[in-house]
């Protein structure tokens, strides 16, 4: 497998009235040719800050890179110029975005919309760009792409929006795509949709896709990878069946017991508690301790470090280290490391 | 838990907007159902099928075009006395969606939940008052020295913390939750989830959850109705609804949803509706029939003859 991107040692802060906010503290990440890895999290965890980061959408004015790289076949995004910026962003590395009512401009004609990046990346002439937009928009699933073409953003619904821009986003065939919640503002048979033809695509055009979203669900569904963020850090990555039937941060404990399940039948959910850290002023030690009932005395005073479970498969978590005792994770999660295991003979 | 006696019937209801314009807007078209006292009735379908409005009707936020909700013995569109309306805006209570634009941000919290308690005089004195905005506060997991702070000062979860104490003030017996976790963080859900059932069993509240997340409401409710373009296609316990789905629409609805579980969703099979499948004739009586004790589905005579020998 080829690495095409790779994010080391990422640390952002924002500078606000209040101070600094560290909402990034030290992410590190690959993306492998052809794959989806999903990031999921809370709001405020940091997940579209890293995806803004990578496409460089971060306003310059108050926010900071304060160290760490992003390579993109070699070159380090962070440290490219803005011209150099705009030959990447939008036909190397393009990006959907979550609310299809506001990411695409209400007074140009949907058309004009998917040409812009054609003409500006591919030098294509106008009546060429033309007929590979109307190309493009046939292949995500829009009928009459022809009179279409000539429409605006308010004559379509959301899902077929939603079409719409995935279909800019992908005018230039782009080797990573960043997909930070798209289906989030749209219903689950029209979600369904979306997520068969983004799957469909990648096929077809062999983009790596980074996929953000809260909804495990959905993760389950698209991803090859799992990346769980918390407190500006990933505390699990690993394979989707590995995060999910065998994880190993008791955040992720939570969020997967949290989620009821269609044969959950427990009088009461399980729900973490408390709310998640405030970045003003990052916690000393892991930033989940707090919240968590197996924490440690050292949880509290030094950030584990990222133990190796398997070889796709780490977590930060000090439950992991030869000397911690043996805990038992809650009865949701012992019932999936059951499943885990009858899969694993399974294959 | 549910028992059988009716706290609410709500009979061929319809809402239209934009009577008798060219964009008339049929949102609520003749629906008809029971809520049971203590029960909680989970209310799914896409956005537009028209959920909200029904809630918000019920409510009286909007007057019926037609038809009639009974609520207590009592039609809640019937002509009212100012004080009989209060009565019964006291018995009726909503938690909103959106835990940032349904709090007035100008009024401190207390002022908040206690404006429900101000206007039907439940405190004689200001003391009174405090003491009960406290006590709601502790009830929703929150502490008195929230009461002073605005709205900004706290985060999603506890805003609809908030607005649940907000609609416990007046004591209601009904409370219409129109999608109150769907703009939490999913740790947040469980915790605003747990809250509400506490509170259920606790004052024996009776819930109407309207939401999207089917996954969460089969959890929650003890029957889900499924809407689809302003009518109900079917109704039935939690439970039945989810293994026994009849309705064609139902079942293309559970085959949407992604469930947290690589395994199944590798297996999906999803299934499109299409309203053509049913081939309705111009003499068609469709209506909603029962299928089984408790179980109820829209369909003409024909499809319901075919339904009732597919259901063994």
């Amino acid at each position: 497998m080829t690495k095409i991107l790779e994010v080391n040692d990422l640390h952002i802060s924002f500078h606000t009235f209040s101070g600094e906010v560290q909402a990034i503290r030290g992410v590190n990440f690959d993306l492998n040719k052809g794959e989806t890895l999903a990031i999921v999290g809370e709001s405020g965890s940091g997940k579209s800050v890293t995806s803004k980061a990578i496409m460089r959408l971060l306003p310059e004015s108050n926010s900071d890179i304060k160290n760490g790289e992003i390579l993109f076949e070699g070159k380090d995004l962070t440290k490219l110029s803005d011209k150099n910026m705009q030959k990447v962003r939008g036909k190397d590395i393009s990006m959907i975005f979550q609310d299809p009512m506001t990411s695409l401009n209400p007074t140009m004609t949907v058309g004009k919309q998917i040409i812009e990046p054609i003409v500006k990346h591919q030098k294509l002439s106008k009546a060429a760009a033309k007929k590979r937009a109307i190309e493009i928009l046939e292949l995500v699933g829009i009928a009459n792409p022809e009179e279409r073409f000539k429409q605006y953003p308010h004559q379509f619904s959301g899902g077929m929006r939603q079409r719409v821009v995935i279909a800019i986003a992908l005018a230039c065939n782009p080797k990573v795509l960043i997909a930070d919640e798209p289906t989030t503002a749209l219903d689950v048979t029209i979600q369904a949709q979306i997520l068969e033809l983004m799957k469909d695509l990648q096929k077809k055009i062999d983009t790596s896709i980074i996929f953000i979203t809260h909804d495990l669900g959905v993760v389950a569904n698209v991803a090859d990878r799992v990346a769980v963020m918390y407190g500006g850090k990933i505390v699990e990555i690993g394979t989707v069946d590995e995060v999910f039937y065998n994880p190993q941060h008791p955040y992720t404990w939570g969020l997967i017991s949290s989620m009821p399940t269609l044969d959950t039948e427990d009088e009461e959910l399980y729900a973490i508690p408390g709310t998640p850290p405030n970045l003003l002023h990052p916690p000393k030690g892991d930033a989940f301790a707090p919240r968590n009932e197996y924490a440690m005395k050292i949880d509290l005073e030094e950030q584990p470090p990222m133990f190796k479970v398997s070889d796709t498969h780490y977590a930060a978590t000090w439950l992991l280290h030869p000397d911690a005792p043996k805990v038992e994770p809650p009865p949701a999660v012992q019932r999936r490391q059951r499943q885990f295991l009858d899969i694993k003979e399974g294959k | 838990m549910a028992s059988n006696e009716k706290l609410l019937e709500i009979k061929n209801l319809k809402q239209y907007f934009n009577i008798g314009k060219p964009n008339e807007v049929k949102a609520v078209d003749g629906i008809s159902f029971d809520i049971f006292k203590g029960e909680t009735l989970g209310l799914v379908g896409e956005s537009g099928c028209g959920k909200s409005t029904t809630g918000r009707t019920i409510i009286r936020l909007y007057d019926a075009t037609d038809g009639e909700v009974i609520f207590n013995g009592v039609d809640v569109h019937g002509k009212k006395k100012k004080q009989e309306l209060k009565e019964f805006n006291r018995k009726m209570q909503m938690i909103f969606q959106d835990p940032q634009a349904s709090l007035n941000p100008r009024m401190k919290v207390s002022d908040i939940i206690a404006e429900g308690i101000d206007i039907h005089g439940l405190a004689k004195t200001k003391e009174e008052r405090m003491n009960r905005v406290v006590e709601l506060l502790e009830t929703v997991g929150l502490n008195k020295e929230h009461a002073n702070r605005y709205p900004h000062e706290f985060s999603g979860g506890q805003r609809q913390r908030i607005g649940i104490a907000r609609a416990l003030a007046v004591e209601p017996e009904f409370i219409i939750a129109d999608e109150p976790i769907s703009a939490l963080d999913v740790s947040i859900q469980a915790q605003v989830v747990n809250l509400m059932k506490k509170l259920q069993k606790e004052k024996g509240l009776t819930y109407l959850f309207i939401a999207h997340d089917l996954s969460m409401v089969k959890y929650i409710s003890d029957r889900i109705g499924v809407m689809y373009f302003g009518k109900l296609v079917e109704l039935a316990p939690a439970d039945e609804l989810y293994n026994n789905p009849i309705h064609p629409y139902t079942q293309s609805l559970l085959s949407a949803i992604p469930l947290p579980d690589p395994n199944y969703e590798r297996n999906r099979k999803r299934k499109s509706y299409n309203p053509k499948v049913h081939n309705y004739s111009e003499g068609d009586n469709v209506q909603f029939r029962e299928i089984k004790p408790g179980h109820f589905v829209q369909c003409s005579e024909k499809e319901y003859e075919q339904y009732k020998a597919q259901y063994k």
